[in-house]
């Protein structure tokens, strides 16, 4: 009960975080017309490579790219935290780190699920993708679950680079271009070398991404229901390695002083 | 000269002491992958070129924005404003000095991209134009630096500028025609693009690096330099008056 107590007061806490960055009026049009911008940005290119079909392609893979980008934007709350000072407090406390930092980001995934579902609703009808209807609202869930897989991945990242403030940014930045280059968002799969595709399956989106373009595909549910389950069992992984290292990896920082933000 | 060198030099070590800083030249070798990948999946082989021009200026334009644009609101945080604002250097020669240290760091960019092309793909820049090619480059970095005052003197004014960072890298890529040349783009955007001065240096960098003659390139590199020159002094101002408010309501300071 405890717990559920501090992931509540962790999650509010996230909320008021993201409200002081972002207003309604910020958050629609500098935060989403960037977002929007980014898919198009991606698309553009699709035609003037090939046709609509590659432009389609190339949206598809970048909107849902977004939900990652949130996702993995969870690594930035430890710096937070750091620079409030807040972090050995967070440290000494009985409750595990890791417990406040996952659900004090949580909004990320809400957040990074709409901003993708915005760009994938606003910028694809404007290119001209048909969105099959009732068959699209199975992206709303699905696009929920590679947020929620890329913020544990960032979790678990988070936990890694605890110690290392001064390249959070570097980690993160490259974190999510990373994904966008090797997860099947602008060319498929079968494209990398084979030691690449494999690898990419342990990634958060890659899953997720192949269960949205078999639901515009109009796949059997079968097949898209098989590649969403593999993307929340990335999830649960992804989570359970940050739950297994994320306080070995604090508990280091107690030991050689780097917690405090000066170190 | 001295407070221009004096900038110059303090930028350097603060780039030394923050890896973040660098992010750029990380992530260029990444969208130099990504660019590659969609032509040559595509089968467009002639787009390599562009391919390549993309992400160099992409790390130009990441540069000038987050950490060009983020110069005095870093100071300010820092508390170094007050102090900064004291002595009797001009505040906008010793950001010039700092921002041109950033965007000579980001003309490094190119040479990255390059090698990536080469040593990943086995594609190299085509130096069709080469004198063009420099020159291009040259008047993009001045024109890079003059935005960036602007972007510095604007980000003091809001609450949290990374915000503002962050949504000004995409839409410029498209409105300055990064990648797909603003031809290409809804007829009732296009007169938007033509006062951006990256439309103008993207289909310049283009057309350097194709075998066919370039038109009217002296009109275009004048057009870069103009808009850059003429953001210089629009940042200026804005510096002036905005750092005149902050004096005059004792805002200079965050606490």
């Amino acid at each position: 009960m405890r717990v559920l107590t501090v992931m509540e007061h962790a999650f509010r806490a996230g909320l008021a975080d993201y409200r002081a960055i972002f207003t309604w009026r910020s958050w629609a049009l500098g935060w989403m017309v960037r977002v929007i911008a980014q898919v198009s940005f991606f698309a553009l290119i699709g035609l003037r490579v090939a046709n609509d079909r590659a432009a389609f392609y190339l949206l598809i893979g970048n909107a849902l790219a977004v939900a990652a980008q949130s996702g993995v934007f969870s690594l930035n709350m430890t710096t937070t935290e750091r620079w409030a000072g807040t972090l050995p407090l967070l440290v000494a406390s009985p409750t595990s780190p890791v417990v406040v930092f996952a659900s004090r980001g949580a909004y990320l995934v809400v957040d990074g699920s709409l901003s993708a579902l915005g760009a994938l609703f606003i910028a694809g009808p404007a290119f001209g993708l048909h969105l099959p209807w009732p068959r699209v609202l199975a992206v709303v869930p699905l696009t929920a679950i590679v947020a929620l897989a890329s913020y544990c991945f960032g979790t678990f990242l988070a936990g890694v680079i605890f110690r290392f403030r001064s390249i959070n940014s570097l980690v993160v930045l490259v974190g999510y271009v990373g994904l966008m280059t090797v997860c099947g968002v602008n060319v498929p799969l079968s494209y990398y070398p084979t030691a690449l595709e494999w690898a990419s399956r342990f990634l958060p989106l890659t899953n997720g991404l192949l269960a949205i373009r078999e639901v515009f595909a109009g796949a059997p549910w079968s097949t898209v229901v098989g590649h969403a389950a593999l993307e929340a069992a990335v999830a649960v992984g992804w989570m359970t390695a940050a739950l297994l290292t994320f306080n070995r990896l604090a508990s280091r920082g107690r030991l050689d002083g780097s917690l405090d933000y000066g170190a | 000269m001295r407070p221009f060198l004096a900038g110059y030099r303090l930028e350097l070590r603060i780039v030394r002491a923050s890896p973040d800083t660098l992010i750029p030249f990380f992530t260029a070798p990444l969208f130099t992958i990504i660019f590659l990948t969609i032509v040559r999946h595509g089968g467009r082989h002639d787009l390599q070129p562009d391919a390549l021009m993309a992400p160099v200026l992409m790390t130009l334009w990441w540069f000038a924005l987050f950490q060009g644009g983020n110069l005095v609101t870093g100071d300010r945080w820092q508390g170094m404003l007050e102090w900064i604002l004291a002595t009797p250097s001009s505040l906008a020669v010793v950001i010039l000095g700092r921002i041109s240290a950033i965007m000579t760091l980001g003309s490094f960019g190119f040479l990255e991209v390059w090698a990536i092309g080469k040593l990943v793909f086995g594609v190299s820049i085509p130096f069709e134009h080469p004198f063009a090619l420099a020159l291009t480059l040259l008047v993009t970095i001045f024109a890079m630096a003059g935005t960036a005052v602007v972007f510095a003197a604007l980000f003091v004014l809001t609450r949290n500028s990374y915000t503002f960072a962050n949504s000004a890298s995409f839409p410029f890529y498209v409105l300055g025609g990064v990648f797909v040349p603003i031809a290409l783009l809804p007829g009732w955007i296009q007169p938007v693009t033509k006062v951006i001065f990256m439309s103008w240096s993207s289909d310049l960098l283009r057309a350097s690096v194709r075998p066919s003659p370039i038109h009217d390139e002296w009109g275009r590199l004048g057009m870069v330099l103009l808009i850059g020159g003429l953001s210089f002094l629009f940042g200026r101002f804005v510096l002036r008056l905005v750092l005149r408010r902050m004096r005059t309501s004792g805002e200079l300071a965050t606490a």
